[in-house]
């Protein structure tokens, strides 16, 4: 064992903790682009209208039967050689954002076409506008039927910011080739790669497993609902005489009179 | 539209309508579903539609707040047009649907959103304060008798609870008259019990409603005036007793024989 871990590791502790910034930073900024652009794509998929049917549908099948590294290849080697010069950063999350948009996408609308029609048309028959509809009855269920799909995805693609090593992203992949060129100690440096890929990976797939039980078990998630639950208990809980429950309390006399 | 010769219900002077149709057609893909459908609902009236499957019940009940858009014909509600001969002339869709309330055969409760929320959710967007909105609905979760179960998820609730929840929910924007579409289709006869209750207060409180249902004698009981559509026509119309009792049309009688013999 003592054979097996030489690298003065605590020389390299501020630039590693640099790289698993980089890393963190690579996700955070990619995953929220690829959510947006994803839930724009899934909402052109199900637009009535079949040119930005067709639109969506090309873009997603294209990013999907490419392979990341060739994306990654293509936004900063292949576009530099056009004229089109993206710093580092800019490529890596731009060739995240691409990719993973495109299975998103796929994610986003099957959710959305998954909310029962049923839905919308109680909805309707309540008085709700389309917006109402989308943000009230549509969104907070597609998200309950996405969520799965959408957590595997950010795991992957935290996994995935590896490839940008080609690129040298100066992330935690990186980092590792820098060490291995320093101390010719490939094993023991990647091996210790490895572990920090791990122990960022496994607590957070734990913690969205966690966020998908409560939204499924509909635990309230927002402090506003929390705090609406919270009145409507103390309303049940109230005493009631029997007069309490007269129609005129819930107006149905006004209603028919 | 025939009137019936019986009973005080019928003969005292008739109320001002709540919905009021009139040569309503309507088709889908060229095909005809209605055909010519004259229909009045009075203030505190109780129509009940029968008949076949796929007669059209469930699209006549649609074209009153407009779910679905009549081809032909008037629709009044509340004293407005709001649908005349193929165009929309309601100018504000979300009040014509906040002055009906529609229950559903398969309830459609919002699934992400506890028994209590369901209740409040149209009366929030409706611009109703959130203490006033929790205070009403939880008042009517208590009417229908399901507000032991008000903090429960749609999916922890049997049948019958759901489907009252569901009247509450309609109830909680103070329609001027309820749609409910065959409320107890998908029911035991326990919960199929219990919903018919609930609607037999309603009625005792003077809620106008329009009704299509299989429950023969619920409809027989609580009904001022029946319907039978058959074809997308109304075949037959009166008074429960002469319509359920002693059918004029063959038709009718023969939709009723089936029945009987069915249930
Ligand atoms: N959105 C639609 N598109 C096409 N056809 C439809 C649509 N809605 C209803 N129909 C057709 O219109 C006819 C009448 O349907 P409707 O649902 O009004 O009948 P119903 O009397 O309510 O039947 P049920 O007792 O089965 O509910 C049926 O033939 C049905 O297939
Ligand atoms: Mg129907």
């Amino acid at each position: 064992m003592s054979d097996l871990f030489m690298v003065p590791w605590s020389d390299y502790q501020s630039e590693l903790i640099d790289a698993l910034g980089r890393t963190l930073l690579y996700t955070v900024v990619s995953f929220a682009g690829a959510v947006v652009l994803g839930l724009g794509v899934a909402l052109l998929r199900l637009n009535r209208a079949w040119p930005a049917r067709a639109i969506a549908t090309v873009y997603t099948e294209v990013f999907k039967n490419v392979p990341l590294l060739a994306i990654i290849f293509l936004t900063y080697f292949g576009l530099a050689s056009a004229g089109i010069r993206l710093d580092v950063f800019t490529a890596g999350a731009l060739s995240l954002i691409v990719f993973y948009a495109a299975y998103l996408s796929e994610t986003f609308r099957s959710a959305i076409s998954g909310v029962h029609a049923g839905q919308t048309e109680a909805g309707e028959a309540l008085g709700l506008g389309r917006a109402g509809i989308f943000g009230h009855i549509v969104v907070p269920q597609a998200l309950r039927l996405a969520l799965p799909g959408t957590n595997t995805f950010l795991v992957d693609l935290l996994k995935s910011t590896s490839l940008l090593v080609t690129i040298s992203a100066a992330e935690l992949m990186s980092e590792g080739r820098l060490i291995t060129s320093a101390t010719f100690r490939a094993l023991e440096v990647y091996i210790v790669i490895s572990a920090i890929y791990f122990a960022l990976c496994y607590p957070l797939s734990q913690l969205l497993l966690w966020l998908e039980r409560k939204v499924r078990a509909g635990d309230p998630l927002s402090p506003w609902r929390r705090r609406r639950m919270q009145a409507a208990r103390a309303l049940l809980a109230q005493d009631t005489s029997p007069g309490d429950t007269s129609p005129a309390d819930v107006g149905l006399r006004e209603a028919a009179a | 539209m025939t009137q019936p010769v019986t009973e005080a219900k019928e003969t005292k002077a008739s109320p001002e309508p709540v919905i009021r149709i009139s040569g309503l057609r309507k088709s889908f893909d060229g095909r005809l579903v209605l055909d010519d459908v004259h229909l009045e609902v009075g203030r505190g009236r109780i129509v009940s539609v029968i008949g076949q499957s796929g007669g059209g019940k469930s699209t006549l009940m649609r074209c009153v707040n407009l779910l679905e858009r009549p081809d032909r014909g008037m629709v009044e509600v509340a004293g407005e047009v709001v649908h005349d001969d193929g165009h929309m002339v309601c100018r504000d869709l979300p009040r014509l649907r906040r002055t009906v309330g529609m229950v559903f055969q398969r309830f459609h409760l919002f699934p992400h959103l506890t028994a209590v929320e369901n209740v409040v959710l149209a009366q929030r967007r409706a611009g109703v304060p959130e203490q006033e909105a929790l205070e009403r609905a939880v008042a009517l979760l208590r009417r229908v008798g399901v507000a032991h179960r008000g903090l429960a998820q749609p999916e922890q609730l049997s049948g019958g609870e759901q489907q009252r929840v569901a009247i509450a929910r309609a109830l909680a924007l103070k329609p001027e008259v309820l749609l409910f579409d065959e409320p107890t289709s998908s029911l035991d006869p326990e919960a199929t019990r219990e919903v018919l209750s609930v609607m037999r207060e309603l009625a005792a409180d003077g809620m106008t409603m329009m009704l299509v249902t299989h429950e023969l004698p619920f409809a027989r009981e609580v009904s001022d005036h029946v319907v039978f559509v058959d074809g997308g026509r109304i075949v037959e119309e009166g008074h429960p007793d002469d319509v359920l009792g002693s059918p004029a049309q063959p038709r009718t009688r023969e939709f009723l024989a089936s029945y009987g013999s069915t249930s």
